[in-house]
């Protein structure tokens, strides 16, 4: 797993060493194992590597065999071996061992039709120097990240967007509209991100510029084309499909390592991993003092099952409020959830111990339905068929069990998920969490709203639904919503990618492998949620695979505690300070009388419920943000950082070189 | 306590709790509470609490209603008669 970065000028006035550098330097934490650069007259690529495959020699940027195709390259691509026997057949000659080489090759071979080849979770650039066309590419489901940025005619990519600011070209500015999309959907929706003019190519596709234009193209799309009944092979087909998922998923020239949250998921992860390791899996888990938080029961249960070698990060008082700040700078966003911060946490406790390439859970949820939002996405739509029945909606009252028993009776608790939005709306499933999230902007400021008047978010993403999202059934419209708004920009992404590459640390999705997404995306919904039960065929499947209080265990949500994390009772300093009024008119985005009476509340304990924590860390964060990346005084640490001195330098003489 | 009473406390409560960073938002005492966004159903949870911790009125499930919290001015009227019927609960 690595970093990239790269500069593609409009005419070919060059692109310096030291621009290159200052943009590696920004990502080191990702590579901190190498760097390299290529510095030409109309593109220059630098990367920094953790060396995952072929250690000794996979550098990059790597050359074809003449040195006229170089790639810079984040992420893996599973089956690179499978690729490389092709490859070679079909005359290509190899000189390392590594999957990035495969990359240079299968461009040669397909050009940009190579992408549908590929499995695995990955981010590139490719600079073809014969026809000067630089082709940029993120894997199916958004795994690896990838920005881009035009300014004054110049592209400018990497994979995170400080080091696009890092280069002195590309202006660090906020966009509003993309900051309301955080405040609607926990993130912003790709292409579009908080920065101004800064975007995030979309998962699934591929853009390439060429005399100065970026062209867009998409090669992946999800689709769910629903059987009416289950094959009698389903289970069988699902138990192959994830055994060879995790098995590829392995392919490794340094030990692999495995997260266990105590949930079904993970533990399948682990469990497969376990299978196919000749040595004890090392297993990583956070834990909680809230037992509301805490999973440590069914985390020792699983990792002795598996005699792994357990590690534990306890989350105590004051953890998550000392790390935030780094957690901000690395999601690179405001945040409504401090959720994010115990997985960075998670990621440095699996550094220290060697590891640093993890299998963890992401993916299941989504794939095989197992949020309660699927559930409550079924409720209403069984509700509102016989809107007259008095029995059907007291269900609701087996969702959310995490929640204090007495605000989920009555019929007033049930209500709230009747009204929610008509069946007609494509969001239908999705507006109680759009909307109950839309109340952070009660805190905006006057000139905030002003600013917005005419943004619509939810408007923008019905407008943007692909046209057959009108032939899935209800639940794979939720499915697709959630794939989309929330997996890839915020899970996998502020969950993910950057709490786990803050230390060094790659992780691996094998449910998230496209042939298990497109098997899961072929079930009927029923073998996915079966009345309310979730994840059915899943967990059918794991009978013998993990310990049966985890397979039988209903879906638990991860948390991490919020305004407790910042108050006891007192704000902890920085967030005293970031709310005062003073640094509140700074950034101008909240209305200071608001903010204080949110700081009042949390102070006394009375803010309790999901509305003030997610204002509370959506505030603090923003605040933050804004500090760390439009602050020219909070950047300037960033910007002087010590530049790495790259163990492959190569520039227009590069197929000397190669 | 007398309805009006009810009312006035219930009133100021709804809006240092769930209005206090709206100044602007005008309630009236007839409008409904979960229609207009002032409580979703995390605030209910909040607002069952004030009820038993302000005027000592236990409220069972099948009570939590749109008919019996579903505005502040259903809010006063039932709380009223609950504390004319039983008094306060005592736990």
């Amino acid at each position: 797993m690595c970093g990239l970065a790269g500069v593609a000028r409009r005419e070919p006035r060059g692109v310096t060493a030291n621009t290159l550098d200052r943009m590696a330097a920004a990502l080191q934490h990702r590579g901190p194992d190498g760097c390299g650069r290529y510095a030409g007259p109309r593109v220059g690529l630098s990367h920094v590597r953790l060396s995952i495959i072929d250690v000794a020699g996979g550098a990059q940027p790597l050359g074809n065999e003449d040195g006229s195709v170089l790639v810079v390259y984040n992420g893996e691509v599973y089956n690179y071996l499978e690729l490389r026997t092709e490859l070679i057949a079909a005359g290509h000659r190899f000189r390392t061992r590594s999957d990035t080489e495969v990359l240079v090759h299968a461009y040669e071979q397909w050009g940009s039709a190579m992408l549908g080849r590929l499995n695995g979770q990955f981010a590139f650039a490719i600079y073809d120097r014969r026809t000067e066309t630089v082709l940029l590419a993120r894997d199916r489901f958004g795994v690896r990240p990838l920005f881009y940025s035009i300014a004054h005619g110049d592209l400018f990519f990497a994979s995170e967007a400080k080091a696009l600011f890092a280069s002195g070209e590309v202006e660090a500015a906020p966009d509003p509209v993309g900051l309301d999309q955080v405040f609607t959907f926990w993130a912003a929706r790709p292409p579009r991100t908080p920065f101004r003019g800064v975007h995030s190519l979309e998962p699934g596709c591929f853009a390439i510029w060429r005399d100065g234009a970026l062209r867009h193209g998409r090669y992946y799309e999800l689709d769910y084309p629903e059987a009416t009944e289950e094959s009698p092979e389903a289970v069988a087909a699902l138990g192959r499909l994830l055994g060879n998922s995790v098995a590829l998923r392995l392919r490794s020239d340094v030990p692999v390592g495995g997260y266990l949250s105590g949930g079904l998921d993970s533990s399948i992860s682990c469990a497969l991993a376990a299978r196919e390791s000749p040595f004890p899996l090392r297993t990583f888990s956070v834990t909680f003092d809230d037992p509301q938080l805490d999973e440590r029961e069914f985390q020792l249960l699983v990792a002795r099952q598996l005699n792994s070698h357990h590690f534990v990060r306890a989350i105590g008082p004051g953890d998550v409020a000392a790390v935030f700040p780094d957690v901000v700078w690395h999601a690179e966003s405001p945040l409504v959830r401090t959720a994010p911060a115990p997985m960075y946490l998670l990621a440095r406790l699996t550094r220290e111990h060697d590891i640093k390439v993890v299998l963890t859970g992401e993916g299941a949820d989504e794939l095989f339905l197992g949020y309660d939002l699927f559930k409550e996405t079924a409720l209403r739509l069984f509700c509102l068929r016989q809107p007259q029945s008095r029995w059907r909606p007291r269900l609701f009252d087996r969702l959310y069990p995490y929640l204090d028993p007495r605000g989920r009776r009555g019929d007033f608790w049930r209500r709230s998920f009747l009204d929610a939005g008509s069946p007609d709306d494509p969001l239908f499933s999705h507006l109680p969490r759009f909307l109950l999230t839309s109340r952070i902007k009660d805190f905006y400021s006057g000139d905030l709203r002003a600013t917005l008047a005419e943004s619509d978010p939810l408007q923008e993403l019905r407008a943007s639904l692909p046209p057959r999202f009108a032939a899935w059934s209800p639940l794979h419209r939720a499915a697709y919503l959630e794939m989309v708004t929330l997996l890839s920009p915020y899970l996998l992404s502020a969950q993910g990618d950057r709490m786990s590459l803050a230390h060094g640390v790659e992780s691996r999705y094998p449910f998230l492998d496209h042939r298990v997404f497109e098997f899961a995306a072929g079930l009927p919904t029923q073998s996915k949620l079966r009345g309310l039960r979730e994840k059915a065929i899943l967990r059918r499947w794991a009978r013998d695979v993990v310990p049966p209080a985890v397979q039988q265990r209903p879906k638990q949500p991860y948390r991490a505690p919020d305004i407790p994390a910042f108050f006891s009772p007192e704000p902890v300093e920085y967030v005293r300070e970031l709310l005062d009024e003073r640094n509140l008119a700074g950034t101008g985005w909240f209305d200071p009388q608001a903010v204080a009476g949110l700081v009042r509340r949390c102070r006394t304990g009375a803010a309790t419920g999901f509305r003030e924590n997610q204002a509370l860390v959506a505030i603090v964060s923003a605040q933050l943000w804004h500090r760390q990346f439009f602050d020219s005084a909070a950047l300037a640490p960033v910007r002087s950082a010590p530049l790495p001195l790259p163990d492959v330098a190569l520039d227009d003489g590069v197929a000397a070189l190669s | 306590m007398d309805e009006p009473a009810i009312l006035a406390r219930t009133r100021a409560y709804v809006h240092e709790t769930f209005l206090y960073m709206r100044p602007g938002f005008a309630l009236g005492d007839s409008d409904r509470l979960l229609q207009r966004g002032v409580i979703d159903s995390m605030g209910v949870m909040e607002l069952i609490g004030f009820l038993r911790s302000e005027f000592g009125v236990v409220i069972a499930d099948e009570d939590i209603t749109e008919q019996n919290l579903g505005t502040l001015a259903d809010i006063a009227r039932y709380v009223a008669v609950k504390l004319r019927n039983g008094g306060p609960a005592r736990d």
